[in-house]
């Protein structure tokens, strides 16, 4: 469950004592619940991905609460933050971001050996990880020998590897093509139906937006929840 | 996460670059054995030092040369001797009597010049006298032989050749007896002069054992070491009468107390000055040596400190570069729940372990360094000096405890240089690193 009361971000830009105050985000107040789809669109600059970030606990809102799993992380420090990512959150990135320098199975793995999981029990469940994805013989290869669709796999492999409550996925689809999206969003879905995952989605794209239960609309950093496309789902 | 695992990461990211890692470890390796290798001349020239001074002296061993009494220096008397032997620590006292005449040793038709020192057995032998053969006597009439003292037994022939040889330098100098003389009966027959006459008195006594080598090699003992029980009957047949009459009772030549062990020397040497006792010890010598030569070693040192710093911009730079190229990877890695604690973990430890291989390679090369110094310097100096025999002299010592000190302060210093880039890998802010704006 996913629940931001309140939430305002604002930055300062200009020359010193000549700041400017730039509001982000303005009273954003959202609830996703337990195995809920949630899209946020936008234009861009119109406060998504901090909002995002925010909840993922890579930046620190000016005020408000977030509750994620009934546990108010408002205020962690970095290492509660870290502990709880690794227990409760699996993220999805636009430019997919693994390590260039390890093959797909090690990043994957990343998420376990983080927690510090026995290698043998690593070994076992990144396998049939990389199986229920479909990269089962992609596992020696780096990145970089990987298309786009396949480095999303393996994105989405990493972060249910721990087996997570909450997905937050950043444009998942953003860096491929129509096909290769279908695909994607096809997998999203049937991760959310089978094992109740709750995903949390920013995308600016009507067929990622399409997929899911609930979907706002952020606009010059205020939030609004928008309409429900059920008829594709 | 596991420490096999970081150490993975840790081994993976520095295979990723070697020669920068490689030229890395080979500063640390330089810096660390220049420091072993420039401290191990002060440990060697100590160690060196020492071993001259104590091979000559037992440490355990106080010489008592007199006592002060009232500002007046007065000898040893036998009152001193149970004083010092109520002395709690004192394990022995060895008083000696040294008596010089014509003293000859007779055995087997050889004859030998020789002094008599008289002495306590039992003292000597709780004092651990070295013995090169045989036993320390039991009996009365038993005795001590120098080591030199078959040596100078020689027949009437032997001794025209060894006349001959100390005045032209031709011919060989006489073996002298070389047979076993351990208990075989020696006479030792004392001649004194009495106004125009010749006194003469003969004693006879058994072998028990042979001293040791004396570590000097230009002294050579021939003496009987004889115990006190004949002093009267000695000194009477040494001396004449008017001489007696002089001396007022025979004043001891050599006093030694000696300690069970060097950690009680002090204190026994202290309660000894303290009670007006002329005392010298080697440990006193040693004390200030000692005191010496740990400044010099601190010393050099410092130096050698000065090169592992240096070595360290080295590991500084490294791990930056390090910190700057994976700063994506950081910021996967704490993204997605990585420990920002075990992030710098990660970086501190491969910042030690090119400390630790650094040296480990240069205790090795040091070792190898202080060998070849060790063999090579003597043979130079023999040849430049013109020296006639080996130069027995150690120049360069790797103590164990030295070897800890200099790898301590080169992994220390490796781990402190590695610190700020893994502060820095720590603080990398997680949105910068995955827009790549870092």
């Amino acid at each position: 469950m996913i629940k931001v009361e309140n939430l305002n971000h604002s930055f300062f830009v200009g020359k010193k004592n000549q700041e400017k105050e730039i509001r982000v985000l303005k009273n954003v107040s959202l609830q996703i619940n337990k195995g809920e789809i949630a899209t946020v669109v936008g234009r861009s600059g119109s406060g998504k991905s901090t909002l995002l970030n925010i909840i993922s606990g890579y930046l620190s809102a000016t005020s408000g609460n977030i509750a994620l799993n009934e546990h108010d992380v408002t205020n962690y420090t970095e290492k509660k933050w870290a502990q709880f990512r690794l227990e409760h959150l699996g993220f999805i990135f636009q430019s997919f971001q693994l390590i260039p320098s390890i093959t797909t199975f090690e990043n994957v793995e990343l998420p376990l050996t983080l927690k510090g999981v026995a290698p043998k029990k690593r070994e076992k469940i990144v396998q049939e990880m990389l199986e229920q994805v479909g990269l089962q013989e992609h596992a020696n290869h780096y990145p970089n020998e990987l298309s786009g669709g396949q480095q999303q796999r393996v994105s989405i492999a990493r972060a249910l590897i721990t087996n997570p409550s909450i997905i937050l996925a950043d444009e998942p689809t953003g860096s491929l093509d129509s096909e290769t999206e279908r695909e994607i969003l096809e997998l999203i879905r049937k991760l959310n139906k089978e094992k109740g995952i709750t995903f949390f989605i920013i995308t600016h794209d009507d067929y990622v937006a399409a997929i899911s239960d609930k979907t706002y609309e952020l606009h010059d950093g205020v939030l609004k929840e928008g309409s429900v496309f059920h008829a594709t789902k | 996460m596991r420490l096999s695992d970081q150490m993975k990461f840790v081994r993976r990211n520095m295979k990723k670059n070697r020669l920068r890692v490689f030229m890395t470890i080979l500063a640390t390796t330089m810096g660390c054995a220049f420091l072993i290798v420039l401290a191990s001349v002060g440990f060697g020239v100590h160690k060196s030092i020492v071993e001259e001074m104590t091979q000559y002296q037992i440490l355990t061993e106080i010489r008592v040369n007199g006592k002060d009494v009232n500002n007046r220096y007065e000898p040893i008397a036998e009152d001193d001797i149970e004083k010092l032997k109520s002395i709690e620590e004192v394990s022995a006292v060895v008083s000696r009597v040294n008596l010089w005449g014509e003293i000859v040793a007779e055995y087997d038709e050889r004859k030998a010049n020789v002094s008599i020192i008289l002495t306590d057995m039992k003292e000597e032998l709780k004092a651990k006298f070295e013995l090169a053969e045989g036993r320390v006597p039991e009996k009365e009439s038993e005795i001590i032989v120098g080591y030199h003292f078959a040596k100078n037994l020689l027949t009437e022939g032997e001794q025209v050749e060894r006349q001959s040889f100390y005045e032209t330098g031709e011919g060989e100098l006489p073996r002298g007896y070389v047979g076993n003389l351990i208990d075989e009966t020696v006479t030792v027959v004392i001649a004194k002069q009495e106004g125009e006459e010749v006194f003469t008195e003969e004693f006879e006594f058994t072998i028990a054992g042979i001293g040791r080598e004396p570590s000097r090699d230009w002294i050579e003992d021939s003496n009987l070491y004889i115990g006190y029980e004949y002093e009267e009957q000695m000194i009477s047949a040494v001396y004449p009468e008017e001489v007696l009459a002089e001396r007022q009772g025979q004043p001891y030549s050599e006093v030694f107390v000696y300690a069970p062990s060097v950690n009680e020397i002090e204190a026994i040497s202290n309660q000894l000055k303290e009670e007006g006792y002329y005392v010298y010890s080697i440990s006193d010598e040693l004390e200030g040596l000692n005191l010496f030569f740990t400044a010099l070693k601190a010393g050099l040192i410092f130096v050698g400190t000065v090169t592992v710093l240096i070595a360290s911009i080295g590991i500084f730079n490294t791990m930056t570069m390090a910190v700057t190229e994976r700063t994506q990877d950081i910021g996967i890695m704490k993204a997605i729940g990585g420990d920002p604690s075990v992030i710098r973990q990660m970086f501190l430890m491969e910042s030690a372990y090119i400390g630790i291989l650094g040296s480990i390679i240069g205790v090795a090369f040091s070792y190898a360094i202080s060998w070849l110094a060790n063999l090579v310097i003597p043979l130079v100096l023999e040849a430049v000096t013109d020296s006639r025999g080996p130069i027995e002299f150690t120049f360069s010592y790797i103590p164990l405890s030295l070897v800890l000190i200099s790898v301590s302060i080169s992994i220390g210093v490796a781990i402190l240089s590695g610190l700020r880039p893994a502060v820095k890998a720590t603080n990398i802010n997680v949105l910068s690193a995955l827009r790549r704006e870092i």
